[in-house]
Parts: C-alpha cells; sequence; structure tokens
C-alpha cells in the first residue's frame, strides 16, 4: 500500500483547525468577562482527532474524496464550540466513574464516529457485503425498530431510544444506514425493469408492481412503525431520501409524481388522525397562539434569531439562559442551529450551510464517478439522507417548515446520530476510493 | 477603561472568528472550482465511451486477467478470431455471446452457446439488461461490466 498525499485535505483542514480554540477562547473570555484563554483541553482533541484522522487516511494510501472530512470536520467544529458554550450539565455521561460534561462527551462521540469512519473507509475494499445479503440487511432494519417499539422508552413524545447500560442508542439513526444500502441494492437489480417496463394507469406510468412489491412493502412496514414511533422527522427523511434514490435510479419523473401525491394524501391522514400531527401542524401555522405553552420553543427560537440578525451576538455573548433556565429547550440538539444563528447571526448560518451544501455536493460527485450502479445508487442515498435531514431541521428552526425532532449532522448533541453520520461519510469515502483506484487501473 | 478594551478585544477576535470561518468556505469554494474545471479537461480529453469489461479471471490467459476491454456499441464474444471479443478458453463456444448496448443498457444474449452464459451466477436463456458492476461469466472466463 503506498503513501498517498492528500494535500487538499490538509490545505483545507488547516483553517479549520485554528478555528476551533479561536472559537473557545472567544466564548471564553466573554462568559467570564477575563482576558484569559480558559480550559482548552476540548479544543485540542477536536484538533487531534481531524490531524490523526488526515494523517491515518494519509498513510493508509486512501485515494478517497480529499474534501468531505474537512468539511464535516468545519460543521463539527462549529458544533463543539456552541456546545462547550452551552451549559454542560444539559447532557453528559458518567460511565466507569468518569463525569463528562456536554462537549466532553460530544468529543468521546466525535472520537468513535471517526474511528468508525476510518474503519470503513479504509476496511470496506468491495462492496460484495452490502450487496448480496441485502435482505439480512432490510431484516436487522426492521428488527431494530421492533426492538425500539418493545423495550424503547419515550423522551418528548416520540419513542426512540433503547437503554443500552452506560448508553441510550437512537436505533432510528442506525435504521436510516440499513436502509439505503437495501434500497441502493434492490434498485441496482431491478433498475432496467423499473425503467423498461411499462404500465399506464390514465396519464401516469406507475413501476411494475410485481418488480417494485417488496420495496413497497418494506417501505410500508418501516413508515407504519415510524408513525407508530411518533417519530415525524424520521418519516419525512426516509421518504424524500427513498423518492430521491427512486428517480436517480429510473430518471422517472412520474415515479416522483405519485410519491408526492403519496406523501400529500398521507399527511391529510395523518392530521386528522393523530392529535401530536395536528398539533405540530397548528404551532407552525400560528405559534404566538399558545406563547407559554405549545408555542414556547418556535416563539423563543424566532426571538433567538431576530436578536442574533445579520452579524450575531457575538460567540458567548447570545441570550443562551435567562434565570438559570433555557430560553429555548432543546438548544443542545433540535435547536443548535438556532443557537449558531444568534451567536454568529445570519453569516455564521450560511457558512455553516455552505459546509453542508459542500458535502452534498462531494456526495453528488461521488455517485457520478462511481463505478457500478449500485455504489452510485449507495453514494446518492447516503448524500441524499445527510443533506435532507440538514434541511428538515434548518426548515424547522426557521419555521419554513412544522418543526420535527431530528437532528443538524455533525453539530447537534448526539452520539447516535454523529456516529451514523461518520459511518455515512466512512462508506462514502470507500466508493470514492474504489472508483479512484479503478480510473488507474484502467489507464495503466 | 478596561471594559472598553475588553469590547474592541471582543470585537477583533468575533470579526476574526468571522473572517477563519469565511477563509475556510473560500478555501472550500477555490477546490470545488479546480475539481470542476479538472473535470471538464478529463472528460474532453477521453470521450469514456459506453462501457468496459474488466477481466477478473480468465485461465486461457486470452484475454488476460486484470486486462480492460473497452466496448463499442455490438460486441460478439467468442472462440472464433473473428468475434469482437475472442476468448481463449475450451469452455467457450465458436459464437458464444452478443453484448449490445440498446437505449441506455446494456443486454446480453446467448447465441446458443454450449455451456451457457452466466450473470451472476445465474444462467440466462433469453436476452437480459445488465447493470454496471454486473458480472458476466462465458466458459471459465469471469468478467465484469464497468463504465
Amino acid at each position: 500500500m503506498r503513501i498517498a498525499w492528500r494535500g487538499v485535505e490538509f490545505r483545507l483542514l488547516l483553517p479549520i483547525l485554528l478555528l476551533v480554540p479561536l472559537g473557545f477562547v472567544v466564548t471564553h473570555i466573554a462568559l467570564s468577562g477575563t482576558v484569559e484563554a480558559g480550559p482548552l483541553e476540548i479544543a485540542i482533541g477536536y484538533v487531534a482527532i481531524l490531524v490523526a484522522a488526515h494523517l491515518l487516511l494519509v498513510a493508509a494510501g486512501h485515494r478517497g474524496d480529499q474534501l468531505l472530512l474537512p468539511a464535516v470536520g468545519a460543521m463539527g467544529a462549529v458544533g463543539m464550540i456552541m456546545l462547550n458554550r452551552l451549559p454542560q450539565e444539559l447532557a453528559g455521561t458518567s460511565a466507569l466513574g468518569i463525569e463528562l460534561g456536554m462537549a466532553a462527551t460530544q468529543l468521546l462521540w466525535f472520537a468513535i464516529g471517526i474511528a468508525a469512519m476510518l474503519a470503513i473507509a479504509i476496511g470496506v475494499r468491495d462492496d460484495g457485503v452490502l450487496r448480496h445479503y441485502k435482505y439480512s440487511w432490510a431484516a436487522i432494519g426492521i428488527g431494530l425498530l421492533a426492538a425500539t417499539l418493545l423495550i424503547g422508552y419515550e423522551v418528548n413524545g416520540a419513542r426512540l431510544w433503547i437503554d443500552l447500560g452506560p448508553v441510550s442508542v437512537q436505533p432510528g439513526e442506525f435504521l436510516k444506514i440499513v436502509l439505503v444500502v437495501f434500497i441502493a441494492a434492490y434498485l441496482a437489480e431491478t433498475r432496467t425493469l423499473l425503467t423498461s417496463a411499462r404500465m399506464r394507469i390514465g396519464f401516469l406510468s406507475v413501476p411494475p408492481l410485481p418488480y417494485f412489491l417488496p420495496m413497497l412493502a418494506l417501505f410500508a412496514v418501516v413508515m407504519l412503525i415510524v408513525v407508530r414511533l411518533n417519530d415525524l422527522g424520521t418519516a419525512l427523511l426516509f421518504f424524500g431520501t427513498f423518492l430521491t434514490m427512486l428517480f436517480v435510479a429510473t430518471g422517472r419523473r412520474s415515479y416522483v409524481l405519485i410519491g408526492l401525491i403519496l406523501f400529500l394524501g398521507g399527511s391529510f391522514v395523518a392530521y386528522q388522525l393523530f392529535g401530536h400531527v395536528q398539533a405540530r401542524i397548528d404551532v407552525w401555522l400560528d405559534p404566538f397562539a399558545d406563547p407559554l405553552g405549545a408555542g414556547f420553543q418556535p416563539v423563543r427560537a424566532i426571538y433567538a434569531l431576530g436578536r442574533g440578525g445579520v452579524f450575531g451576538e457575538g460567540l458567548g455573548q447570545g441570550l443562551i439562559t435567562l434565570g438559570g433556565s433555557l430560553t429555548i429547550p432543546f438548544v443542545h440538539t433540535d435547536f443548535i442551529f438556532t443557537a449558531v444563528a444568534e451567536e454568529l447571526g445570519l453569516l455564521g448560518a450560511f457558512a455553516l450551510l455552505g459546509f453542508a451544501a459542500v458535502v452534498v455536493f462531494r456526495g453528488l460527485r461521488i455517485a457520478a464517478l462511481a463505478r457500478d450502479d449500485f455504489s452510485g445508487l449507495l453514494a446518492v442515498g447516503l448524500t441524499a439522507s445527510l443533506g435532507l435531514q440538514a434541511l428538515i431541521i434548518i426548515a424547522g428552526n426557521t419555521k419554513l417548515v412544522p418543526l420535527t425532532g431530528i437532528t443538524l449532522p455533525f453539530v447537534s448533541y448526539g452520539g447516535s446520530s454523529i456516529l451514523a453520520s461518520f459511518i455515512m461519510v466512512g462508506l462514502l469515502l470507500s466508493i470514492s476510493h474504489r472508483s479512484a483506484t479503478g480510473a488507474d487501473e484502467r489507464e495503466s | 477603561m478596561t471594559g472598553d478594551i475588553l469590547r474592541l478585544l471582543m470585537l477583533v477576535l468575533q470579526l476574526g472568528f468571522v473572517a477563519l470561518l469565511y477563509l475556510a468556505l473560500m478555501r472550500f469554494a477555490g477546490s470545488l472550482l479546480k475539481d470542476l474545471r479538472n473535470a471538464e479537461r478529463a472528460q474532453l480529453a477521453s470521450r469514456s465511451g459506453i462501457g468496459s469489461l474488466s477481466v477478473i479471471d480468465s485461465p486461457g490467459d486470452e484475454p488476460p486477467a486484470g486486462s480492460t476491454i473497452s466496448l463499442g456499441p455490438i460486441n460478439s464474444i467468442g472462440r472464433n478470431v473473428n468475434n469482437t471479443i475472442y476468448v481463449e478458453d475450451d469452455f467457450v463456444s465458436t459464437n458464444h455471446a452478443m453484448l449490445t448496448f440498446r437505449g441506455h443498457s446494456w443486454f446480453v444474449e446467448d447465441q446458443g452457446s454450449t455451456n451457457g452464459t452466466y450473470i451472476n451466477g445465474h444462467r440466462i436463456d433469453r436476452p437480459v439488461a445488465l447493470s454496471f458492476g454486473d458480472e458476466l461469466t462465458i466458459g471459465r472466463v469471469r468478467m465484469r461490466l464497468d463504465r
């Protein structure tokens, strides 16, 4: 294995390595009112993790994409700075007798996530395991969901968590990956059948049912369970990812149209049937109807965005707590984007969106350059999932769409989310490594 | 007095932070643009064609294992040297199979060979559409369809 100098990655990482300590110093000065650097262990730890990841990729001779790691590193950097600045007792772990605050716990999850990413990026040399055992993956996915349904416990009316001793995991985050793998494998196999065979109902051409049924069945089961778990954000995310992959695989606009009609119909039925869906929509339409009850969170988020303005209140100078309690509940997970927008303003929020856009752009490029259909579709699915997740929660924060509780990838606090997102980046890196080395073989 | 200095320091540091954030973003934009230009040039240099076959296994060493065959729209495969893709293997028939690009997909059809044509380990009995990444087995020769 030859060493591959990843010069572009190194150049892009440099400003980000400076960004984290600077952000920590600025917030410490703002919060304490004294001119001193404050504790920097977590910032240094974060920098060390990114540098180690870069060096390991170089040493392994990895030829994959060089913009992904710096881009997610930048998103993570903004997240770490915000999490370090928030009250540390919001979350944390106390495992093996060691008490860790929120930022330290997040750092630990970053280390685990990056390790998983490297293992997949370097270790997965061909996609056989992913591709050939697609029904096993689907079964694992269903199993994960069933486990959540049976032994999971509720936080805020959504049953998403499984308690595993020292840590609680959110199986939905991992289900996302498993589902994308299954759909990619299935579509790669039946793509030509789905595009060539035609069945028409009126002016719409519908997919030939025999080829489509297994996927539709799986999808219905997943959607049903997700709705049972009250996890609307995840349901929306799955649906969007699925439609994107279907469109990319077949190039049929009619499939997307059918999907959107189904979605609108489903949303209407859900609004009629479920009280919590109705509550969400009502709060979205008019949060000021009940500013101290149901509308508390969105109203506070809107005020925070307003306080931020274009240039922001400045790091460490936002109104995160008021009289000892948080101004926005769940500011460290669902509303981290609002916190960034409050302290760094529209400028900072745009920068964060820019980094997310880089991730999506590179993901789609990896898909376009992939050597085979499965890898291409897998890359599309992973990218769509990451991009849509960011889009849904940011749109929810800014009251563009009804708020659904999902995390902003790489930024929000949360172990499952960080780990799952890094696994997805690892898969993308491994796909791009394979297409880069393949192109070389062909030339020689 | 110290309050003013502190406020000034904070302003400088805050601006520095946002500037650094945008410096990083600008570098990303630069890399993306450079990459797009390179891709355009590479595409112009080699109009890469519609697909290729990578030879995975070839006991007769013709075509040699590890080599890549670039494909035209119509390719005949067989032991006869007049075939587009000539295969030297005792288990391959004179005119074994046809590999054709129609519309947007590749298709393979067995030409009545003795030992059959296999896609991903399954023997075919009619023209079958291929996806990129599929494995084509003809006699003892294994090949993969790549972009």
